[in-house]
């Protein structure tokens, strides 16, 4: 099986942080507020192990709210980001200043979480596409709600692995936490470690 | 095969704008003519953001740049930008400078040859807008109308006043006594302050659960009346038992060591403090006396320092 060495990873929460940290101040634009983030871990898991986390972290009704993109081109990969369902509304009251008084989100506040994970996720992978010097071609966001396991059988198979960042928001004062996961085979694999590996050897060789 | 696509394209009902890789615009349907009433022939060859230029800089200029330089794709909510662009529903709209809400996306195009392009496509989502906010305001309508507090589940002030007065006629009427407890959390203010409204919510969740649970009979009622005060109603009930009751609560409520750095109390943890009023034997003329005689009890509770009960006869 393949794994990522402690410097890969290492090299891989630097990319990520400098990705959410450009979402961050796309959002701060669009909500005139200050929104800040950052991944202050990834880890690196089969598929149903990271099910089995993700369901140990949501509170509530269980429930994970996700926003999906598919990635293609140097590396192939479903993207995703993931709330408890109610931090979503959580989230959605925050950046939008009001929500419904219902139990799942609006036609139109899902919407808006789709442009926040749209936001995310195009940041991360377009701060992996940079650093590999490659292009990547993406989806337009789908929304959907569903436990963990569903959520991350969307796409590969039982052999996937998935690349977890664990990213915090700060938005108005108040903290709240998700997760974006990265879907991959081993060949997806294969190639993230032979892009991080060539960007390791050209940081490291001072080129 | 163009001339179909292009009959496709000024008949869907979309706007659909192409930009070249200089922001210049190279496709503009019909629909983008009839809603932004700048025609095809003006709009072609134009810069993008010379006619949007409020644009500039903002999201949807960001969007634009993600497709064009990094070819990725981007969804503008009508939730997060109302209404970006100049478009308008149909001519009264337009007169009274009324934007029609839009969804946008903007998706790169890549053509074998040719540098890289990109589709805006807005859609004009004013029904669905309007379909939710009547369906928020009957939320809301319904919301007020039931019984139960928003934030803990308990009872809420409207089931409360109701309670009240049913169980004070009851008590008259038949000479059962009846007692009421106003209590309320101490140095809630400072919580607030210094730990956020966030987690002063998550207090009053907390403490509200722990008390709510100790109410044995079904008539028996635990409320919230307001803020950081709570009431329970307690028919059938003389003023010892009352009394023993919420001491029990006080201490419930220190036993849950929420922590409290802004308390004056020397433990700095969450306590409340509890007025008492009884009728023993039915001679209760009005509501009023009963719920002024535990409001008083709680601030000599208050007065008396805290995390305590006291009770005062209506």
């Amino acid at each position: 099986m393949i794994r990522l060495t402690e410097l890969e990873l290492d090299a891989l929460v630097e990319v990520f942080n400098i990705g959410v940290g450009q979402a961050a101040s796309a959002m701060s634009e669009i909500v005139n507020e200050t929104v800040a983030m950052s991944v202050p871990s990834i880890s690196f898991l089969p598929r149903a192990a990271a099910a089995k986390l993700l369901a140990t972290k949501s509170t509530g009704s269980g429930r994970i709210c996700g926003i999906s993109q598919r990635y293609s081109g140097a590396f192939q990969t479903d993207a995703i980001l993931m709330f408890p369902e109610e931090k979503s509304r959580q989230i959605v009251r925050l950046m939008v200043g009001e929500s419904m008084p219902l139990e799942e989100l609006s036609q139109m506040e899902q919407e808006a979480m789709s442009e926040i994970g749209n936001i995310l996720l195009n940041s991360c992978v377009g701060a992996l596409a940079n650093i590999f010097e490659r292009e990547l071609n993406g989806s337009l966001p789908d929304y959907h709600v569903g436990y963990s396991e569903e959520m991350l059988s969307h796409s590969g198979d039982g052999a996937s692995m998935v690349l977890m960042l664990h990213i915090e928001f700060v938005i108005e004062r108040q903290q709240i936490s998700g997760d974006v996961a990265f879907i991959m085979d081993m060949s997806a694999l294969e190639d993230l470690k032979s892009h991080v590996n060539s960007y390791l050897a050209r940081a490291m060789g001072g080129a | 095969m163009a001339w179909l696509m292009q009959s496709v394209l000024d008949t869907i009902d979309v706007g659909a704008i192409v930009l070249d890789h200089c922001h210049e615009v190279v496709l503009w349907n019909r629909w983008m003519s009839q809603h932004s009433g700048v025609a095809s022939n003006e709009a072609l060859q134009r810069n993008f953001f010379d006619l949007f230029p409020d644009q500039r800089g903002r999201r949807l200029d960001g969007a634009i740049m993600q497709a064009l330089d990094n070819n990725m794709p981007s969804l503008l909510s009508q939730t997060l930008n109302r209404w970006p662009l100049p478009l308008y529903t149909g001519k009264t709209e337009a007169e009274q400078g009324e934007r029609m809400q839009q969804a946008l996306t903007v998706t790169p195009i890549n053509v074998e040859g040719e540098q890289r392009h990109c589709l805006i496509q807005v859609n004009d989502v004013s029904a669905a807008v309007q379909r939710e906010s009547l369906l928020r305001e009957q939320a809301m309508a319904l919301r007020s109308q039931t019984l139960l507090d928003d934030l803990t589940g308990v009872a809420n002030r409207r089931h409360f006043d109701i309670a009240i007065d049913r169980e004070a006629r009851r008590s008259r009427r038949t000479g059962s006594p009846l007692s009421l407890m106003m209590l309320d959390i101490d140095y809630f203010k400072a919580y607030n302050d210094r730990y956020g409204h966030q987690q002063g919510d998550a207090c009053l969740e907390a403490v509200s659960a722990a008390l709510a649970t100790m109410q044995q009979r079904p008539a028996d009622l635990f409320a919230r009346y307001g803020g950081e005060e709570f009431a329970v109603i307690l028919p059938d009930t003389p003023g010892e038992t009352a009394l023993q009751m919420a001491r029990l609560m006080c201490r419930k409520v220190r036993d849950l060591h929420i922590p409290h750095e802004a308390s004056q109390a020397p433990h700095k943890l969450i306590t409340i403090s509890i007025g008492v009023a009884s009728t023993d034997s039915g001679h209760l003329r009005e509501v009023y006396e009963l719920i002024n005689a535990a409001d008083r009890a709680l601030y000599q509770a208050k007065a008396c320092g805290r995390d305590r009960v006291e009770t005062i006869k209506p």
